[in-house]
C-alpha cells in the first residue's frame, strides 16, 4: 500500500488537501491531511465518494462512437481519433475553424487543462465562450470596489466578533468553514445569516434575516445609510483609504420605511443589524454567489461590500469581505475576472466569442460561418446552462460533437464521439483555490483504466494526426407539480418545507434528464448587470398540480 | 481510561460524511451510522439538533447479553462490541434490545450489520472511519471524560447502559431567531410515533399464540382428567417450532439459538420449548398422570420464558402490565375450556380491567381503538355465555372466545414498543412543542 497527499480539483471553495491510500492501482482509502490549515479535518462526502466514482462500473473508459442506428459502440482510441481528425479537417476546410465551438466547463481545475487552448490556437482558432455561469458579477463588483479580489485566510474567521453569512450556505458548499464559524461562536462571536431560505447553515446562527429574494441590495443600502446617520462608521479608515465617501452619502436616499417595504425586514431590525455591524467589530462578511445571480447582482455585491468599507472592516484580523480569494490564481493566462469578458481584439487567434449564459440562442444565431461542430470538455452545458430547450436544440443542430466525459451525462448522450476523461487521481497537476491561499500539487497516483487519456494526451495525439506542431504547455405532499413559465416547464416531485418560505420555489441543481430534468429548462438565458454572469435566481414561475 | 465518541452538535450540519466513510471502509450495504435530527422538519419554534450515531459499544451491552446465538463478543483491548457475521442467525432480537438502533438488518445477507468501531484499524493506530472523515470536527474518537462532565440530551435514551459517547455541546431548546418572524408558516409534524408493523412479527404471533393454546389444552386435560387428543395436540405443539424458523434470517444456523442460556432470555425460551416438547411427547407415548402434570409444569415454565423475552427488551415497560401475555392467557383459556367459572371470572376480570385501562388511557387514545374494543366485546360476550350456561361451552362460543384472545395477542405486539432513539426524539419533540405553544 502506498500513501500520497493530493488535493481536490473540483470547482469548490475548499480545494481540500487529503491523503489517499492506493493498493494494486485502486484507491482504497481517503483520509484527512492536517497540514492544510483550511481543511485540516479532510474532504466532504463528495470527496470521500471518489473511491466509488473512480472505480465506478458506470464510468466510460473506452471511446464511444455513435453508429448510424443512433446507439453508441465502443471503439479504440485510434479509430476515434482518426474519425475526429478527418471530420474536423473537412469541416475546417469547408467552413473554417471558427465553425467549431470549444466549450470548457470548470469540472476539473488545474494548469494542464489549459493545454487545449494551444491546440485550438494552432488549428486557427475556434469559437469560444465568454462569461461564466457562476460568479463573475460579484468578482467584478469586488474588483471595481477594492481593486483586487482577495481576503484573509479562512482560519482568520475565528478572530471575528461578528460573522455575517450573506446568501451563502457553507454547511453545504464550503463545509470546512463551519469549523471556523463554530470556533468563533464559541469565543462569543455573533453569527448572522441573511438568506431567503432557512438553510442548514442558518440552523447554526444566532439570527436569520429573511429578506425577499433579490432585495439584498436595498437591505444593504438601508444599513449603510443607518451606519452613516447614526455615526457608526470608521471615519479614520474612510479618511485614509476611501474615495468618494461624500458622493456616496449624497446618493444614499433610501429610507428605512422604503427598505422595509422592499425587503420585508422591519425597520427596527434593520437598525439593530446596523448597530451590530457598527459596534461589534471586527466584522467578517461571507457573501455567497447566490446573491449575485440576479439582474442586479453586481450592484448588490457592491452595496453589501459598502458595509465592510464604511466600518473599516477590511484588511484587519477578523475582518473582511470574503467573496473570493484569487491570491493563488497566479498561473492564469488572463487575470480573473477579466478573462470572462468578450474578446476585445477581433484578430486574436480566437476569432469569435459567444455568451456562456446565452449559449443556446447564441449558438443558433451565429453566422458566417455557422457553427458546425463542438468540442466539450469538463462540463455538461446541456444541463448546466440556462434555457435547456434552446441549448439542446443548438447542440442537436450541429453536424459533429465530441464530448470528453467520465460518465454518460446529458451532454455526452448527444455526442457523435465520446472520449473517456481522466479522473482526479490520473494526472499530475497544479491547483489554486478561491478560498485558501494555497497552491497545491496534485500527483498522479493511479494509472487510468481502459483507454482513458488526459486532455493533454488527447490533444497531443490529435495534433500528430492532423500534422500540427504545437508545444505542450400549496400543494399536498408528496405530490407532483408542473412548474412553468415562458421559457419552459418541468414536472417534479414537490415537498413543502419549513426551510423554504411562502412564495419561493427552491430547486436543487444537478438533476439529469433521466431523473426528470433540471431547473435550467425554466431559466431564461440572461446576464447579470456586470461581469457577464448568469442571472439564475431572477426567475418567476407558476406552479400547478400535475397528479 | 475508556475511549469513545465525542460529539459536538454545534459543528454537525448533517452532511453524512461519517455515514459514507463507514460503508466505504467496511463495504456494507446497510448504514450502521445514521444522523438523527431533533426537529428534522425545521419547525421554527424549536432548534434543529443533529446527532451522528452508530453503536456506542455500551459497557452493559444488551445486544450481546440478549443474543441467543452468542454472535456478539467484546474486544477487551478497544472495548468494541463486535458481531460475528458467521454466527448471527438473523433473529433481530438485538434490534429490540438496543435503544440506539445500532444493529441494522441486511435484507440481502439476512443477518445483522453493526458498527465494529473499525477495531482492526484502531489496532493499527487509525481512527474509526466515521470520526476520521468528519470534515467539521463534530465527531471525534478520544478519551471520554468522567460521566458527570457529560451533558446529555433529554431525548437520548438509556444512559444506564454506559454508552461510550459524550456530548460537548449543551442540550439547547432555544430556537433560531428569524426576522421577520412570519416568514415561515408553521407546518405541524406528521403523527410521529412510528409503530412496528405487526406483519413483521407474524411468525412470533403464531408461535406464541399456538404455544398458549397447547398449554391451555394441558390445563383442560388436567382439570378433566383426560389425556389430550393427539391429532389436535401434536400439531399445536409442533407448529410453533416450525413457524418460528420463518422468523430467522439464517434458518440453517437455528441450532445456535440455544448457545447463550446464561444470559439470553431468547435462548432460554427456545430451550424451554424444546424441553416442553420432549416431556409432552413422552406423555403422549406413555400416558401417566405424573407425566401429564410434568408436561403442564414444563408448559407453564415455557410461557413464563416467552413473556420474559419481551420484558427483557421492554426497558420502558410498554407491556409490563398487559393482558396479552401468554401465561395469564393460557390460564384464562384453560379455565374457559374446562368450564371452571370462578377461576375464569377472576382472570377475565383482571384481563378486562387491564384492556379497558389501555383503551382509555390517554397516550394510547385512538391507537387501534376498534381492535381493542372488539377484543373487550368478544371476551365479554363469550364470558357471559359461559357463565349463563354454567356448562361446557359450545363450539361457536369457543371460537368467538379464541378470536378475542388472538386479538389480545395482536394488541400485545402493537403495544410492545422497546426504547428507540427515533421514538425518544419524537416524544420529546411533542412535549417541547406543546410547552412552547402554551408558554
Amino acid at each position: 500500500m502506498e500513501e500520497f497527499v493530493t488535493a481536490c480539483p473540483r470547482n469548490c471553495y475548499s480545494t481540500c488537501t487529503f491523503r489517499v491510500q492506493v493498493e494494486n492501482n485502486r484507491i482504497i482509502r481517503i483520509l484527512p491531511y492536517s497540514g492544510n490549515l483550511a481543511t485540516p479535518e479532510g474532504p466532504c462526502i463528495k470527496g470521500l465518494s471518489y473511491i466509488e466514482r473512480t472505480h465506478s462500473p458506470d464510468r466510460i473508459i473506452h471511446p464511444l462512437i455513435r453508429t448510424s442506428s443512433g446507439k453508441f459502440r465502443e471503439s479504440s482510441s485510434n479509430e476515434a481519433l482518426e474519425i475526429i481528425s478527418d471530420k474536423l479537417g473537412s469541416i475546417i476546410e469547408e467552413w473554417g475553424s471558427p465553425s467549431i465551438l470549444w466549450y470548457r466547463g470548470s469540472g476539473m481545475a488545474g494548469l494542464t487543462n489549459d493545454i487545449g487552448s494551444a491546440f485550438w490556437k494552432a488549428l486557427g482558432g475556434t469559437t469560444l465562450t465568454y462569461g461564466n455561469l457562476c460568479w463573475p458579477a460579484g468578482l467584478e463588483a469586488v474588483r471595481l470596489t477594492l481593486g483586487s479580489v482577495k481576503h484573509n485566510v479562512p482560519w482568520d474567521l475565528e478572530n471575528a466578533r461578528t460573522i455575517i453569512i450573506w446568501g451563502k450556505n457553507p454547511a453545504e458548499t464550503n463545509i470546512q468553514e463551519i469549523a471556523f464559524i463554530t470556533r468563533a461562536k464559541e469565543k462569543g462571536s455573533t453569527i448572522i445569516v441573511i438568506d431567503p431560505l432557512r438553510t442548514t447553515t442558518a440552523d447554526k446562527a444566532d439570527i436569520l434575516f429573511c429578506p425577499r429574494t433579490g432585495t439584498d441590495g436595498a437591505l444593504a443600502l438601508a444599513i449603510a445609510k443607518t451606519l452613516i446617520d447614526n455615526n457608526l462608521i470608521d471615519r479614520e479608515f474612510i479618511g485614509k483609504y476611501v474615495k468618494g465617501f461624500e458622493e456616496l452619502k449624497q446618493s444614499l436616499k433610501i429610507t428605512l420605511a422604503e427598505a422595509e417595504s422592499i425587503t420585508g425586514i422591519p425597520e427596527e431590525n434593520i437598525i439593530g443589524l446596523a448597530e451590530i455591524i457598527g459596534k461589534k467589530g471586527p466584522v467578517t462578511i461571507l457573501p455567497g454567489y447566490g446573491l449575485q445571480r440576479h439582474h442586479n447582482g453586481g450592484q448588490t455585491i457592491r452595496s453589501v461590500l459598502l458595509l465592510s468599507v464604511l466600518t473599516g472592516n477590511i484588511g484587519k484580523p477578523g475582518s473582511g469581505f470574503n467573496y473570493a480569494n484569487l491570491q493563488s490564481y497566479i498561473f492564469d493566462e488572463l487575470k480573473e475576472p477579466l478573462s470572462y469578458y468578450p474578446d476585445p481584439e477581433k484578430d486574436m487567434p480566437f476569432r469569435r466569442t459567444i455568451s456562456m449564459t446565452k449559449l443556446g440562442s447564441d449558438m443558433l444565431n451565429t453566422h458566417d460561418p455557422v457553427l458546425k461542430a463542438a468540442w466539450i470538455e469538463r462540463g455538461n452545458p446541456v444541463l448546466q446552462s440556462p434555457d435547456t430547450n434552446s441549448v439542446k436544440k443548438a447542440f442537436s443542430a450541429l453536424e459533429f460533437k465530441v464530448v470528453v466525459e467520465q460518465f454518460m451525462t446529458d451532454t455526452a448522450s448527444l455526442a457523435n464521439i465520446i472520449l473517456p476523461a481522466k479522473d482526479i487521481f490520473e494526472q499530475s497537476d497544479i491547483l489554486g483555490s478561491y478560498w485558501s491561499p494555497y497552491i497545491q500539487f496534485k500527483p498522479k497516483v493511479i494509472q487510468s483504466p481502459g483507454e482513458v487519456m488526459p486532455e493533454s494526451e488527447i490533444y497531443y495525439n490529435l495534433s500528430q494526426r492532423m500534422n500540427m506542431n504545437i508545444s505542450t504547455d400549496l400543494i399536498p405532499e408528496p405530490g407532483k407539480i408542473r412548474v412553468f413559465n415562458l421559457t419552459g416547464e418541468l414536472i417534479s416531485k414537490a415537498r413543502i418545507s419549513n426551510r423554504v418560505p411562502t412564495g419561493i420555489v427552491m430547486f436543487p441543481n444537478g438533476i439529469w434528464f433521466n431523473e426528470g430534468g433540471g431547473v435550467n429548462r425554466l431559466i431564461s438565458a440572461e446576464e447579470t448587470d456586470i461581469g457577464f454572469g448568469a442571472a439564475f435566481h431572477d426567475n418567476r414561475v407558476e406552479i400547478e398540480r400535475a397528479d | 481510561m475508556r475511549k469513545g465518541f465525542i460529539f459536538d452538535h454545534n459543528k454537525c450540519v448533517n452532511c453524512k460524511a461519517c455515514s459514507a466513510s463507514c460503508i466505504l471502509e467496511n463495504g456494507w450495504k446497510v448504514l450502521p451510522r445514521n444522523i438523527y435530527s431533533y426537529n428534522s422538519e425545521a419547525e421554527y419554534i424549536l432548534p434543529v439538533i443533529n446527532l451522528s450515531l452508530a453503536c456506542n459499544h455500551c459497557e452493559t451491552a444488551y445486544c450481546m447479553n440478549g443474543c441467543p446465538a452468542s454472535a456478539y463478543s467484546k474486544d477487551y483491548v478497544t472495548g468494541a462490541i463486535i458481531l460475528d457475521e458467521n454466527k448471527c442467525i438473523g433473529c433481530k432480537y438485538c434490534q429490540w434490545n438496543c435503544p440506539y438502533d445500532a444493529p441494522k438488518y441486511d435484507i440481502e445477507k439476512r443477518i445483522i450489520t453493526k458498527c465494529n468501531l473499525c477495531y482492526t484499524g484502531l489496532a493499527d493506530g487509525r481512527q474509526p472511519a466515521c470520526s476520521s472523515a468528519c470534515p467539521t470536527g463534530a465527531l471525534r474518537f478520544d478519551q471520554l471524560s468522567e460521566p458527570d462532565l457529560c451533558s446529555w440530551y433529554l431525548w437520548f435514551p438509556d444512559k444506564n447502559l454506559k454508552p461510550a459517547i459524550e456530548f460537548t455541546a449543551a442540550d439547547n431548546n432555544s430556537p433560531l431567531r428569524i426576522i421577520p418572524n412570519d416568514r415561515f408558516r408553521e407546518i405541524a409534524n406528521k403523527p410521529d410515533i412510528q409503530r412496528k408493523n405487526i406483519y413483521n412479527e407474524i411468525s412470533l404471533l403464531i408461535f406464541s399464540f399456538l404455544a398458549t393454546i397447547s398449554v391451555s389444552i394441558l390445563i383442560f386435560s388436567f382439570v378433566k382428567g383426560v389425556y389430550p387428543l393427539k391429532n389436535i395436540f401434536i400439531p399445536v405443539l409442533l407448529l410453533p417450532g416450525f413457524v418460528s424458523l420463518f422468523h430467522l434470517g439464517k434458518k440453517l444456523r437455528s441450532w445456535r439459538s440455544v448457545t447463550n442460556l446464561r444470559n439470553s432470555p431468547l435462548s432460554r425460551e427456545i430451550a424451554s420449548y424444546l424441553g416442553y416438547t420432549v416431556v409432552a411427547f413422552t406423555m403422549l407415548l406413555i400416558p401417566t398422570p405424573g407425566l401429564l402434570i410434568a408436561s403442564l409444569i414444563a408448559g407453564l415454565i415455557f410461557l413464563v420464558f416467552i413473556d420474559n423475552v419481551y420484558y427483557y427488551s421492554d426497558k420502558r415497560q410498554s407491556v409490563i402490565l398487559h393482558s396479552g401475555q401468554t401465561f395469564i392467557t393460557a390460564l384464562l383459556i384453560g379455565s374457559f375450556l374446562s368450564g371452571m367459572v370462578l377461576p375464569f371470572v377472576f382472570i377475565a376480570v383482571i384481563k378486562l380491567g387491564i384492556s379497558a385501562f389501555r383503551l382509555y388511557s390517554s397516550n394510547l387514545k385512538n391507537r387501534y381503538f376498534e381492535i381493542r374494543f372488539m377484543r373487550i366485546a368478544l371476551l365479554s360476550v363469550s364470558g357471559i355465555s359461559l357463565i349463563s350456561h354454567i356448562s361446557y361451552p359450545e363450539l361457536p362460543v369457543i371460537l368467538i372466545f379464541l378470536i378475542g384472545e388472538l386479538l389480545d395477542r395482536i394488541i400485545f405486539y402493537i403495544d410492545f414498543n422497546p426504547m428507540n432513539i427515533s421514538h425518544m426524539i419524537n416524544e420529546q419533540l411533542n412535549i417541547e412543542r406543546d410547552e412552547k405553544k402554551r408558554g
